[in-house]
C-alpha cells in the first residue's frame, strides 16, 4: 500500500507542469470507488490530468457546482432535483456510477423493532407504514415508489417522512418514530448486528437501477471536448478496476476477491474514510460495495423510465426531455440505449 | 491676541453675513410611495434581465415565472393546504410561547425570587440556535406536529420574555405607588397598571417574536413534514425548482408583512392614548 | 377622623431623616409642612401614608373615618401619577373598581367629583390631551372619589406653571372649608412654596434639615376663604417662614447629588 502513495507522489510530482488541471466534485462513498482508483493509480495523470477532487456533504450542489463552472466534473446520484437541473440544459451524464443489480450490494430496507413485531417484516407490508426517506425527490424516494409498484400497492398509502440527513433517519428508525426506512448499506448492516432495526428487504430484489452518473456542463463538451473524452476513458480504467477487485463472482455465485482487492480496497479507503485505520476502513470498503459497470456504461432505459416516474408524480417538470441531458458519445455500448 | 481677535470680527456694520446654518440634524423623513416604488424597480430589473438574456435561466426564474408558480400554486389549492399547514404550526406555536414567554417575562419583572435565576436562564439560552436542537426536539417530541409547534413555542418564547420584563420594568413605579395608596390588591395593580403599562413593550416583543417564528417555520417543517410553506421551499430547494422556491419565500414574505400588518392594527387599537 | 404622627424617627441606611416628629390633624385642618430640600417631608407624608414604615414612633389614625370612605388616607401626587390609557373617567373610575359598587353608585360619584372639579367637559379625555392644571384636577377628583379623610398632598402645584398654580390653589381653598364637622376634610400638605402654606394651612410645621425635626410650629388664623395672596400680613408671615429656613436651603442646595436620595 505504501508503494502506492509513493508512485502516486512522485508521479504528480513529475508531471505537473505539462499538464491540464480538472476539478471533479464528489461525495465520500464507495460507490464513487472507479474515481479514486483512477486518481490513485494515475490513470488521469496517463492522459494528461491534473485531477483534484472536491469532496460535497451533499449531492444537490455539486450539480450546482459544475452548472457554475466550480468544478469541470461531478459524480453522484440522479435525484429528481438533478434532473430539474440538467433539464435546462446546462448539464449532460456521460458515463455511470453505481447501480442497484441483484446479488450485489444496495440500499437496504429496515423495519423499527416496535414495527416489525406488529408484522411489518417484509416489503409488501409497507403500505401505510410510514417511510423515512432523506428528501423528496431522493434516490431513497425512487425506490420507495419502485417498491410500492412491484408489491401492488400505491405510493401514497405509505406516509413518507422527509428527514433531511442519515444520521435523522437512523436516529428515527431507532427510536420507531417511523416505521421503516431504506438506507445504504455500510448504515444499515450495523444498525440490524445491534439489533436496533430488522432488514425485512433489499431494493435490488425489486428493482435494478441506475443510481448515479459522471457529468459535465454541456459547455465543457462543446468547448473541450477533448479534455472529456481524455477523463472518460481515464475514468473507465478506474471502473474496470473496481469491478474486478470487488464484483468478481465465483461458481457459485460468491463475490471472489482477487488477491490485490484489499490493496485496491485500501485505496479507495483512503477517500471514502479518511481519518479511519487503514485495514478496518479498506473492509468497510469491501462490505459496501455496490455494483459497477466495468466500462461505465449506463442503463439507458433506467434513466428514461426514472424521468418518466419522476415526471408522473410531479417531482421532475414535465418540459425535461431525458434524451437530452444524456451524451452518450463518449463510450460505446452503453445498457439498453435503444 | 487683541490684533488677531480684531481681523476676525471687523467693525464695518456694511459688511452683513448671514449666519451659517447648522440645524441638519439627520433627520430622514419616510416616504412610503417611494419605498415601494424602490421594490417595484427592482423587480422590473429582475425581469429585464431575465427577458433580455443578461441572466441564465439556470440561475434564478424571472419573476414572471415566479408569479406564475405562485399562481398555479394557488388554483391546484397546493398552496392553501401549505399555508393552512403552516399557519397552524405558527399560530399554535406562537400561541404556546407567547403566552408562556409573557407569563414567564412577568414574573420576572415583579418576582425578585424570580428574577436572578430567571434572567439568567434567558440570557444563557436565548442564543442558542433553535435549529441546532431540533433533533433533541425529535428525541423528546417525535416527528410530527409537536415538534413542529414546540420549535416555534421555544423560538418565540425567549424575545417574549425579554421584551415582558423589559417592558415591566419600565412601567412607571409611580403609577404603582399610586395604585398601593388607594389599596389596590396586587391582582389589580398587576392587571390594571402594570399589564396595560407594559403592553407597549409586549406588543413590540410580538413583532420580533412573530418574525423568528416565520423564520423557524422553515426550521420545522424540515423534519417529516410533507405539508407546509416551509416544507415547499425545502421540497422545491430539493428539486432545484427554483420558480416553486421563490414563490414560497414570496409566501414567506407576504405572511410576514401580514402578521406585522395585524399586530400594528392591534397596536393602533390598544395603544391609541399614546 | 384624626390622623396622628407620633414620635415617628426615620433613617436611610446611616443617614437620619427624620426625627422625633409629632402632631395631629383633624377633620377640617389643614397642617402644611415646609423644609429645605432634604428635610425629609416626601418621606414624612409616605409614612403617614401608610407607603413606608417608619423606624421609630407610628402614624396613628382615631376616631371613625367618613360614612362610605374607600381609602380614608389618600395621597394626591406632585406628578399627578394618572395612568395615560385610561381616560379622565376612567382614572377616577380605578379607585371606585374592587369595592363591589353599584354601577350607579360608580357613575353618580364619577360624575359628582368630575363636577367639583371643573372637569365634566373633558370626563372622555385622555391625560396626555389635558394642560398640567387639568391633570392636577383629575388626580383631586380621584381622590376625593374615595372619600378620605384626610388627604395627603405632596406637592401637588409644584409640577404647574405660576398662573395654573393660582386657579388651583383657589379650588384647593374652597374644598377644605372650615365646617368644624366630624366628616369635613382634613389635609397634610407638605409644599417648599411658603405662600401656598400661608393661603392654605391652619398651622405650618417648620422643619429643620436632616435629621428633619420640628424646628418650629406657626400657627394661621383665621378663615382660609378671607385670604388674598396679596394680604401684607399673609406676605409679613411668608417671609418669617422664610428667614427660618433660609440657612438650611443655602447648605441644601450645596449638597451633592449623594444626598438626592434622601431628598425630601
Amino acid at each position: 500500500m505504501a508503494a502506492f502513495v509513493v508512485v502516486g507522489l512522485a508521479g504528480s510530482v513529475l508531471s505537473a507542469a505539462a499538464q491540464e488541471k480538472v476539478t471533479v466534485g464528489v461525495l465520500r462513498f464507495v460507490s464513487s470507488g472507479g474515481l479514486f482508483l483512477a486518481v490513485e493509480k494515475g490513470y488521469f495523470k496517463d492522459e494528461g490530468l491534473d485531477v483534484e477532487l472536491k469532496f460535497f456533504e451533499a449531492a444537490q450542489p455539486i450539480a450546482l457546482a459544475v452548472v457554475s463552472g466550480d468544478t469541470e466534473f461531478g459524480v453522484t446520484a440522479f435525484t429528481a432535483g438533478f434532473y430539474n437541473l440538467a433539464g435546462k440544459g446546462a448539464l449532460k451524464v456521460i458515463a455511470a456510477q453505481a447501480r442497484e443489480k441483484k446479488g450485489y450490494e444496495g440500499n437496504l430496507v429496515l423495519a423499527s423493532n416496535a414495527a416489525y413485531e406488529k408484522g411489518l417484516t417484509s416489503l409488501d407490508k409497507l403500505s401505510g407504514k410510514s417511510v423515512g426517506i432523506t428528501q423528496v425527490g431522493s434516490s431513497f424516494h425512487y425506490q420507495m415508489g419502485q417498491i410500492a409498484a412491484a408489491n401492488g400497492f400505491a405510493l401514497k398509502s405509505v406516509e413518507l417522512k422527509p428527514l433531511q440527513s442519515l444520521p435523522n433517519m437512523v436516529a428515527s428508525i431507532k427510536s420507531g418514530q417511523v416505521d421503516a426506512i431504506i438506507i445504504a448499506p455500510h448504515l444499515a448492516k450495523p444498525l440490524v448486528a445491534s439489533g436496533e432495526a430488522k432488514l425485512i428487504g433489499r431494493v435490488s430484489d425489486v428493482t435494478e437501477y441506475q443510481f448515479g452518473g459522471l457529468f459535465t456542463s454541456t459547455k465543457m463538451i462543446t468547448e473541450k471536448r477533448a479534455t472529456v473524452e481524455k477523463f472518460v476513458r481515464a475514468y473507465q480504467k478506474g471502473a474496470a478496476d473496481y469491478a474486478k477487485a470487488f464484483l468478481a463472482k465465483d461458481a457459485s455465485g460468491n463475490i471472489a476477491y482477487a488477491p490485490d482487492s484489499d490493496a485496491t480496497a485500501a485505496l479507495v479507503a483512503k477517500h471514502v474514510y479518511p481519518s479511519e485505520e487503514s485495514a478496518q476502513a479498506a473492509a468497510k470498503v469491501k462490505g459496501a460495495a455496490f455494483f459497477v459497470d466495468e466500462k461505465a456504461r449506463l442503463d439507458v432505459a433506467d434513466i428514461l423510465t426514472q424521468v418518466q416516474w419522476l415526471k408522473d408524480e410531479g417531482l421532475v417538470d414535465a418540459s425535461v426531455d431525458a434524451k437530452s441531458i444524456l451524451d452518450l458519445s463518449f463510450i460505446d455500448g452503453h445498457i439498453n440505449a435503444n | 491676541m487683541v490684533d488677531v481677535a480684531h481681523d476676525v470680527c471687523p467693525a464695518a456694520t456694511a459688511d452683513k453675513r448671514p449666519v451659517t446654518f447648522r440645524g441638519g440634524l439627520f433627520l430622514p423623513r419616510t416616504h412610503r410611495l417611494v419605498g415601494f416604488a424602490a421594490l417595484v424597480a427592482l423587480i422590473l430589473l429582475w425581469q429585464a434581465a431575465s427577458s433580455f438574456g443578461w441572466m441564465s435561466p439556470v440561475l434564478a426564474p424571472s419573476p414572471g415565472e415566479v408569479i406564475d408558480a405562485l399562481r398555479r400554486m394557488a388554483l391546484s389549492g397546493e398552496l392553501a393546504t401549505h399555508l393552512s399547514a403552516s399557519l397552524v404550526r405558527l399560530a399554535g406555536g406562537f400561541a404556546i410561547g407567547g403566552t408562556a414567554g409573557i407569563a414567564f417575562g412577568m414574573a420576572i419583572g415583579l418576582s425578585s425570587l424570580v428574577r436572578s435565576p430567571g434572567a439568567t436562564l434567558v440570557a444563557a439560552l436565548f442564543p442558542i440556535p433553535k435549529i441546532a436542537l431540533l433533533p433533541l426536539f425529535i428525541l423528546w417530541f417525535g416527528i410530527g406536529e409537536s415538534s413542529k409547534v414546540a420549535t416555534i413555542a421555544f423560538g418565540t418564547f425567549f424575545p417574549m420574555v425579554i421584551a415582558t420584563y423589559g417592558a415591566v420594568d419600565n412601567v412607571d413605579r409611580s403609577l404603582v405607588r399610586m395604585g398601593r395608596s388607594f389599596g389596590l390588591s396586587s391582582f389589580a395593580i398587576i392587571s390594571k397598571i402594570i399589564l396595560p403599562g407594559a403592553l407597549p413593550g409586549i406588543l413590540s416583543g410580538m413583532r420580533i417574536a412573530s418574525s423568528i417564528g416565520i423564520v423557524l417555520l422553515i426550521a420545522a417543517e424540515m423534519i417529516g413534514a410533507n405539508e407546509g410553506v416551509g416544507a415547499l421551499v425545502l421540497a422545491a430547494g430539493n428539486l432545484m425548482q427554483s420558480d416553486r422556491l421563490l414563490a414560497g419565500v414570496v409566501v414567506l414574505s407576504l405572511l410576514g408583512l401580514t402578521v406585522a400588518g395585524v399586530i400594528g392594527a392591534v397596536e393602533k387599537r390598544l395603544l391609541a392614548w399614546r | 377622623m384624626q390622623l396622628i404622627a407620633d414620635h415617628i424617627a426615620h433613617a436611610y441606611g446611616p443617614l437620619p431623616v427624620l426625627d422625633d416628629i409629632s402632631f395631629t390633624v383633624g377633620p377640617g385642618e389643614v397642617v402644611a409642612i415646609v423644609g429645605p430640600s432634604g428635610c425629609g417631608k416626601s418621606t414624612l407624608l409616605r409614612i403617614l401614608g401608610g407607603l413606608e414604615k417608619p423606624q421609630a414612633g407610628a402614624a396613628l389614625v382615631a376616631g371613625a373615618p367618613p360614612a362610605a370612605s374607600l381609602n380614608p388616607l389618600t395621597f394626591v401626587f406632585q406628578d399627578f401619577a394618572l395612568l395615560p390609557w385610561r381616560t379622565v373617567e376612567g382614572n377616577v373610575r380605578l379607585v371606585l373598581e374592587g369595592h363591589g359598587l353599584l354601577q350607579a353608585v360608580v357613575a353618580d360619584t364619577v360624575r359628582d367629583v368630575l363636577a367639583r372639579t371643573g372637569l365634566t367637559d373633558f370626563a372622555k379625555a385622555y391625560p396626555k390631551q389635558l394642560s398640567g392644571g387639568m391633570r392636577q384636577r383629575v388626580g383631586i377628583a380621584r381622590a376625593l372619589a374615595a372619600r378620605p379623610a384626610v388627604l395627603l398632598m405632596d406637592e401637588p402645584l409644584s409640577a404647574l406653571d405660576a398662573q395654573t398654580r393660582e386657579l388651583l390653589m383657589d379650588d384647593l381653598v374652597q374644598l377644605v372649608s372650615a365646617e368644624g364637622s366630624a366628616e369635613a376634610l382634613g389635609m397634610v400638605y407638605v409644599t417648599h412654596n411658603l405662600d401656598e402654606a400661608v393661603r392654605l394651612a391652619d398651622r405650618i410645621l417648620v422643619l429643620s434639615r436632616r435629621p428633619g425635626r420640628v424646628r418650629e410650629t406657626v400657627t394661621i388664623a383665621g378663615d382660609r376663604r378671607a385670604r388674598r395672596s396679596d394680604d401684607p400680613e399673609l406676605v409679613r408671615r411668608a417671609r418669617e417662614l422664610w428667614d427660618l429656613i433660609r440657612a438650611d436651603a443655602a447648605e441644601a442646595d450645596r449638597e451633592l447629588a449623594d444626598g438626592e436620595a434622601i431628598n425630601g
